[in-house]
């Protein structure tokens, strides 16, 4: 029975890298793609493969960078110590930014063609999932309890053993739960990527991203909704079958906290309960598909990666050999790579500067200021909208999956239909800048103002009642308060999302013409594809860097520091 | 003296899933101006949320809570709260959360800050004024709460458990001392409903002790306390009375 199951899940796995090999392959021939009508209804379920295979190639390298990384910058303070800022910049940098960068770094690795642009694309989608998985593998490496290191240490596990038994399953349940997160944001990412290399790039990536933009271009409003719902399935599909189990699996790697207060307890139970609703109603639908034998099946399966049994000592000393190796080619080829990166950075700030180059900091300002508006917008509706849900858990329930349904289409899925209306209805490429800025800002922010709101404690409420405040007292000395070093979270994540939709709004390519706005997006997306200057390029990328670390560093950071001191729910 | 509050029938549940989960049942008591009355109980059966219903933060399912004559409806703001947890505002020093309830009340600035420096000295905290609730321990924590619930000046002052986050000494002195602002002619208040489920600290401060029990929570013993006071717990009518009370709950 076991090796039947063996053989199957062997045989899914083989059949979905052959798959996936056999396009890039067929891809990496420039001009092999043959003719296909461009959007049409009929490709749009091997669009949604191609961006599904993106999509997927993209987590498994995230996956393979985050374990080690997260592990050594916990396990090893002395090279954690290089590896937490740099991930802490890493993560702060707007990956769309880098696009053009990719786009022309792995086109000139390949020497051109569409193998290029797939590589950046894979490589922008990992850039978007990575850093996030590993701060999570990090977080779990570095919280493990001392005793059971120390345990160990005392019956004498190997270091690889004790990562494996140890290190290796604390880190599955933030890794599971990061990884849905950075899954989602890989989406927004995707259809970003497609959009550009449809739009300014002028390549065709076969995928659900230049479906919409290319549906909507030729006015086929009815299509790109198909396009979309295909997308929101496949969103719902992969949380249903992949994420919601994976999420149930990975409980069991917990360590079981003592709930300090009965009534959490009981809050606990019952949100088990509802999980193991949810759960039994997933089982249900595997057990009707795979005749229930999967449930089983899929429980050895796992545990089977987890508990790799190290056979002898022999077999470990080659394991840890090739461990080693790879680790140390790893870092050659990423050193190697960086190196080349900076030599061509160099090579191109060596070269005479544009005129242009002086426009920089206006643009930088320009852009900042259309944040700020986004900003604004964004809280002013979320605020309002958190408080009300706070108010009753009857309201909660209502706005908070109404809330993950809005969050969960990538903000980019519906650039085209926001641009088409914007500009055709008001004609103001400004106001579209800043809406598409917006709605990669707002589910941040109301994500973090809802859990705030959900973490003041009932007898603070009760009190603020007892009391008599009116509900403006209650804002301004409780809610307020209470929620502001959640706001900031949402800030600082909000601020992030909005730069990087700040990439793909200043500038946008839509049915053979350019819209654009002063501003540094712009002025990065100009550079590479209208102008072809690296120098303009590397300068306004540098720019824009430059001033969101500093503005991370020197502002929103202590903002946050302040925050967390004073605004502490600690009772 | 005179009946203050009564309540008559007052049943109280919790939607849940489709019925509905009963908290406590057919409750029915009054208690006299002056009074100090302890509601004991094991854990579960509903007496905090009773004071809640009491309070008007939370409305009867059925009955009546009839406050000097009048039905009550809504929260009564001529009542103040001790929470178990403190429930003080961590972002707000001392002497903010003193007065914090006196802002809805409408007295001036010069006003509030008077009474709640009275208030915090008659608790025992002079010179913390300016103290944030997390430099403070947890005795000195509830003296704020106690404060904060004195200074509206409530006609009736309810206590939810004011002692069980305290360890055995502070709880001591803090018991002790309650009972000297309750003797207090300087000090309005005079009723006081505590909830507890510690059997000796109800015995110690109670004029009048109602026993809670079961699930959904029933009225079942009404007993008044008559020692003298200050209470000796070594006392032997003092232990009589606990353990009638003890088996009165298992």
């Amino acid at each position: 029975m076991k090796g039947h199951f063996k053989f199957f899940w062997v045989l899914l796995a083989s059949i979905l890298l052959l798959a996936g090999l056999s396009q890039t392959v067929f891809h990496a021939i420039p001009g092999s793609a043959g003719p296909r009508s461009p959007a049409s209804l009929s490709s749009l379920p091997l669009d949604t493969l191609y961006s599904l295979l993106r999509m997927t190639a993209a987590y498994l390298i995230s996956l393979l960078f985050s374990l080690p990384y997260g592990y050594y910058a916990a396990a090893k303070p002395k090279v954690g110590r290089i590896l937490l800022p740099l991930l802490d910049i890493l993560q702060s940098i707007p990956v769309l930014g880098f696009f053009p960068a990719a786009v022309f770094f792995f086109v000139a690795l390949t020497g051109g063609g569409r193998f290029g642009v797939e590589m950046s694309c894979v490589f922008l989608i990992f850039t978007g999932q990575a850093w996030n998985m590993a701060f999570g593998v990090y977080e779990s490496c570095s919280t493990v309890p001392r005793d059971l290191t120390e345990l160990g240490h005392s019956y004498g596990l190997s270091r690889s053993q004790l990562y494996r038994r140890v290190y290796l399953p604390a880190s599955v349940p933030k890794l599971v739960y990061n990884s849905m997160m950075s899954w989602a944001g890989g989406w927004y990412f995707l259809i970003a990527c497609e959009i550009i290399a449809v739009g300014p790039v002028h390549y065709d990536l076969p995928g659900l991203g230049s479906f919409l933009i290319r549906t909507t271009e030729q006015g086929r409003i009815a299509d790109t909704f198909i396009g979309l719902g295909a997308l929101v399935l496949i969103i719902v599909a992969m949380d249903v079958a992949v994420w919601r189990p994976l999420t149930g699996w990975s409980a069991r790697f917990r360590y079981e906290l003592a709930a300090s207060s009965l009534v959490r307890k009981e809050g606990r139970r019952r949100h088990e309960r509802q999980r193991g609703r949810v759960n039994r109603r997933i089982r249900l639908f595997y057990g009707r598909v795979f005749r229930r034998r999967l449930k089983h099946a899929q429980n050895q399966f796992w545990e089977r990666i987890v508990r790799v049994r190290l056979r002898s000592e022999r077999v470990a000393r080659a394991g840890r050999w090739g461990w080693t190796v790879l680790g140390w080619a790893t870092s050659f080829l990423f050193v190697l790579l960086m190196g080349y990166a900076l030599y061509k950075v160099a090579l191109a700030l060596a070269q005479p500067w544009p005129a242009e180059a002086r426009r920089i900091p206006l643009a930088m300002l320009y852009s900042t200021l259309r944040m700020i508006v986004a900003y604004v917008l964004a809280l002013s509706w979320t605020i309002p909208i958190a408080v009300w849900a706070g108010s009753s858990k009857r309201i909660m329930q209502i706005v908070r999956p109404a809330a993950q349904i809005g969050a969960s289409i990538p903000a980019t899925a519906l650039f085209p239909i926001i641009v088409i209306l914007v500009i055709n209805l008001f004609g103001g490429m400004n106001l579209a800048s800043v809406i598409l800025i917006l709605t990669g800002m707002q589910w941040y922010l109301l994500f973090n103002l809802l859990s705030g709101v959900e973490s003041i404690p009932q007898e603070l409420k009760e009190a603020s009642q007892s009391l008599g405040l009116t509900r403006w007292q209650r804002f301004r000395r409780l809610t307020l308060p209470a929620i502001l070093p959640s706001l900031i979270t949402g800030s600082i994540t909000g601020w992030g999302g909005g730069w990087n939709a700040l990439i793909v709004s200043e500038y946008l390519n839509f049915s053979h013409k350019t819209y654009w706005v002063p501003g540094i997006g712009a002025m990065l997306d100009r550079a590479t594809y209208d102008l072809g200057n690296i120098t303009l390029m590397v300068l306004s990328l540098s720019t824009m860097v430059l001033v969101i670390v500093l503005l991370n560093h020197f502002f929103w950071r202590r903002l946050y520091n302040l925050a967390a001191e004073r605004f502490r729910l600690d009772l | 003296m005179g009946k203050i509050l009564e309540l008559t029938n007052v049943s109280k549940s919790f939607p849940y899933g489709k019925g509905s989960l009963p908290a406590f049942e057919d409750v029915s008591f009054s208690v006299e101006e002056g009074e100090f009355v302890v509601i004991v109980g094991s854990s579960g059966c509903g007496k905090s949320t009773l004071l809640r219903t009491i309070h008007g933060l939370l409305q009867p399912s059925s009955g009546v809570v009839t406050y000097q004559g009048r039905t009550s409806q809504g929260v009564n703001h001529d009542f103040a709260m001790v929470f178990q947890s403190f429930a003080l505002l961590p972002w707000l020093t001392v002497i903010q959360n003193v007065e914090l309830g006196l802002e809805p009340k409408g007295y001036s600035a010069q006003e509030r800050r008077h009474k709640a420096m009275f208030y915090i000295d008659k608790v025992g905290l002079d010179g913390f004024e300016e103290a944030y609730p997390r430099e403070l321990s947890g005795g000195m924590k509830q003296r704020v709460g106690l404060a904060r619930a004195l200074a509206v000046e409530p006609a009736i002052l309810l206590m939810d458990e004011p002692f069980s986050a305290l360890d055995a000494l502070t709880a001591a002195s803090l018991r002790e001392e309650v009972m000297e602002l309750w003797k207090d002619r300087e000090i309005p208040v005079n009723t006081i409903i505590m909830v507890t489920h510690i059997i000796e600290e109800a015995v110690e401060m109670a004029d009048r002790i109602l026993i809670f029990n079961g699930h959904p929570g029933e009225l079942c013993m009404d007993r008044p306390v008559q020692l003298p006071r200050p209470r000796d717990r070594r006392d032997r009518s003092f232990s009589e009375i606990v353990d009638q009370v003890f088996e009165a709950i298992a």
